[in-house]
């Protein structure tokens, strides 16, 4: 060992190095790996924005089998669904897909679209195989949004059709609902949207859409009205029934029109309008301006209504809005508000529409003797319209510009009528000639003495004539002596012949 | 050192001493090559370990069928079919679907990365039945098909146009890439090493 040691230490050992290239084999997992993220990265850079929906309920919905569908292209799927805390309803948890981000705002509305029979259609057929699935209405524009309420319904009208929304205001719903046509001139050119109740409660917000191109008819002088059923009224002006086309009895609508004279730009959309009762409602309204006043009445205000017309001189230039009964604590005496509008834009050239000079113009009117008066409208119906006129011989009063509606003074109903005629008698009786008169009466009765002395007259030399020791009297019973000898002497002749007929030939036989 | 038997012809031989990667030796008679051990089968395990447990992600994630039947479409996973058989009253079936699909993949997984691991702490615990873990990984490493198997035959029946149809996904890709690695990891793997360690630094 010892000899070899040395041997050993020269030799020295090789530096053996052995160059492991890596193997082959580890191409494995590189490609899988790179495989991998590549189909990691392609599953999430396809995966579009998560949006929840609030739905009533679930029905016909599954976690990740129900899709979102636009037009019927797959925008999104339901990845999950769970009940809210308050079990009020669900929320559904919706994976779209890649680039539906900017169609996802406030406006986008989401419905289950399932078989529905519903206003006499019958909608969403094809999901009875298919399973229901979720529809949209992508809206373009507004504030991004990632969490929608479901409709219980689908919309009637979807964002992607031409047309414009209106507001309409009305009292009450009557039988407008969802899908009632919008009719312009008894065609179908739109439906109702919506119809909610306003924040307030006092009205109803109908909302409307027209389509296109109809929806450029309608401006800022467009009437929307309630065309459903069948109007009937009975006011001062008789009786008046409207019935709109058959259909409209049955399904209810919306008409709409323009006056003629209307010629602005298309209202923009979401315009607001006011639904007007009937037809002859939007003609009555076609004034803007409104001036109410207060009238108080002491008399019985019996067939006075509401919607009354005010008139001036027969013309209609207003309306009664209200009628109502007031205690006066004080002076213990009823007293009956008439609230009145007049629209003084019915009135030409007087001044009337600027606030301002009405109210000057009225003052001066007043003084003039412009009262409210009540007047038979109609004798059959025994309805009463308020009638403003100048009653210049009228106590002298003035308005009371007061709050709520300034005062307009009044005259008595029957009384006044009264008054005046018997003023109108008196005043006649005044004109008369009295003095001319009876100087012509004094001459007509001197000439009729004089005609009748001249009678007299007359009359006694009459009697003159006739009387019995008169000339001509004696001369006539002479007369009358002789005529009666004839008479005789022609009776004996008359025997003679009828005893001896031959007496007319031969002549009387003269006695032997 | 020790002998090699020749894999080919069965020659017992006795190749010179030195790293046993180092050069290329061959049977005197067939002319095979031979090797101690199995070349490189520490770094080759790894990589199709690695490989699968990559795989094995988007094998779950990823749906592995699509049924679509009357119009109605339903992408499935592993799992959510597991779990629809269990809501269908149909637990010995999602039980065998489980089984073959995620317990038994995890499972050869598992075992071969606690083998490797073990190698390469030179661990002497247990060789008898770390060896029997490794038997049970090569065994039931081709069971693991089943799920694909059941795919491909239904992509290949179900055909019925609007009726139904199904289509195989992506998912069902990367399952049988586990199962192809799995496989081919467990083959690349010699259990061998186990003794090695276990032999080679007696107490």
């Amino acid at each position: 060992m010892s000899a070899d040691a040395p041997d050993e230490l020269e030799v020295a050992e090789p530096v053996v190095t052995t160059r492991r290239r890596p193997s082959i084999v580890w191409l494995i997992p590189v490609v899988a790996a790179i495989v991998g993220a590549f189909v990691a990265w392609r599953t999430f850079s396809e995966r579009g924005p998560e949006i929840e929906i609030q739905f009533e309920t679930a029905e016909g919905l599954e976690a990740g089998t129900t899709q979102i569908k636009y037009k019927d292209v797959e925008v999104g799927i339901v990845e999950e669904i769970h009940l809210r805390d308050d079990l009020g309803g669900v929320h559904c948890k919706a994976r779209m897909v890649k680039g539906f981000e900017p169609y996802l705002n406030e406006g986008t509305r989401f419905w289950v679209v399932r078989p529905r029979v519903a206003g006499g259609q019958v909608t969403g057929l094809g999901t009875l195989f298919s399973g229901s699935y979720i529809g949209v209405d992508p809206v373009r524009d507004g504030r991004r949004a990632r969490e929608f309420a479901g409709l219980d319904t689908p919309p009637i009208v979807t964002a992607d059709q031409p047309g414009k929304h209106f507001v309409l205001r009305s009292r009450r719903a009557g039988s407008v609902d969802v899908g009632t046509p919008v009719l312009f001139r008894k065609i179908r050119v739109g439906e109702v949207v919506a119809s909610e109740l306003d924040p307030s409660g006092e009205f109803v917000s109908i909302q409307v859409f027209v389509h296109a191109p109809h929806d450029a008819r309608v401006n800022s002088g467009t009437r929307f009205w309630n065309a459903s059923g069948v109007h009937v009224s009975l006011g001062a002006g008789g009786v008046d029934v409207q019935v709109e086309s058959l259909a409209s009895l049955l399904v209810g609508g919306i008409a709409f029109d323009t006056a003629a004279d209307s010629t602005g730009p298309p209202a923009p959309d979401g315009s607001r309008f006011t639904l007007y009762e009937n037809e002859a409602a939007t003609r009555r309204e076609v004034y803007t301006q409104k001036a109410r006043y207060v009238a108080y009445f002491d008399q019985s205000v019996r067939g006075l209504q509401e919607g009354a017309p005010v008139e001036f001189r027969g013309i209609q230039i207003g309306e009664v809005r209200d009628v109502k009964l007031e205690y006066d604590a004080e002076t213990q005496q009823f007293v009956i508000p008439v609230v009145i509008e007049i629209e003084p834009e019915r009135i030409e050239n007087l001044g009337m529409v600027d606030p301002v000079t009405r109210r000057e113009g009225f003052d001066r009117l007043v003084e003039q003797g412009l009262r409210a008066q009540l007047q038979s409208g109609n004798l059959l119906t025994g309805q009463l319209v308020v009638q403003l006129d100048f009653h210049p011989t009228a106590k002298p009063a003035e308005i009371v510009w007061q709050e709520p509606y300034p005062e307009l003074p009044t005259v008595p109903a029957a009384l006044e009528e009264i008054t005046a005629s018997v003023q109108q008698l008196v005043k006649r009786l005044e004109e008369l000639p009295l003095d001319e008169v009876m100087r012509s009466v004094n001459g007509t009765l001197e000439s009729a003495q004089a005609a009748l002395a001249q009678a007299e007259q007359t009359l006694a030399s009459a009697g003159e004539l006739v009387g019995p020791d008169s000339p001509a009297n004696s001369e006539l019973r002479r007369a009358l002596l002789e005529l009666t000898d004839a008479a005789r002497s022609v009776g004996l002749a008359a025997d003679q012949i009828q005893r001896e007929p031959e007496s007319l030939l031969f002549g009387k036989e003269t006695q032997p | 050192m020790s002998h090699v038997r020749c894999h080919d012809c069965g020659l017992v031989s006795r190749p010179p001493a030195g790293p046993a990667h180092a050069a290329d030796v061959r049977c005197p008679r067939c002319g095979a090559p031979l090797h101690r051990r199995k070349p490189r089968s520490l770094e080759r395990t790894w990589a199709y370990l690695l490989a699968a447990a990559l795989c094995y992600v988007p094998a779950n994630m990823l749906p592995i069928m699509k049924v679509t039947s009357l119009g109605r479409t339903q992408a499935d996973t592993i799992l959510s079919g597991v779990s629809y058989l269990l809501l269908h009253d149909m637990w010995p079936l999602a039980l065998v679907v489980f089984v073959a699909s995620v317990f038994v993949p995890v499972l050869k997984i598992a075992i071969l990365l606690g083998l490797l691991l073990s190698v390469h702490r030179g661990s002497r615990w247990r060789p008898v039945d770390r060896t029997r873990l490794y038997r049970i990984t090569e065994a039931i490493g081709r069971w693991s098909m089943v799920d694909i198997f059941v795919v491909t035959i239904l992509v290949a029946l179900v055909r019925l146009g609007n009726l139904a149809t199904v289509e195989a996904q992506t998912g069902a890709v990367f399952f049988g890439a586990v199962v192809v690695l799995t496989m081919l990891a467990a083959e690349a793997f010699d259990p061998r090493l186990i003794w090695d360690r276990s032999e080679a630094r007696p107490a």
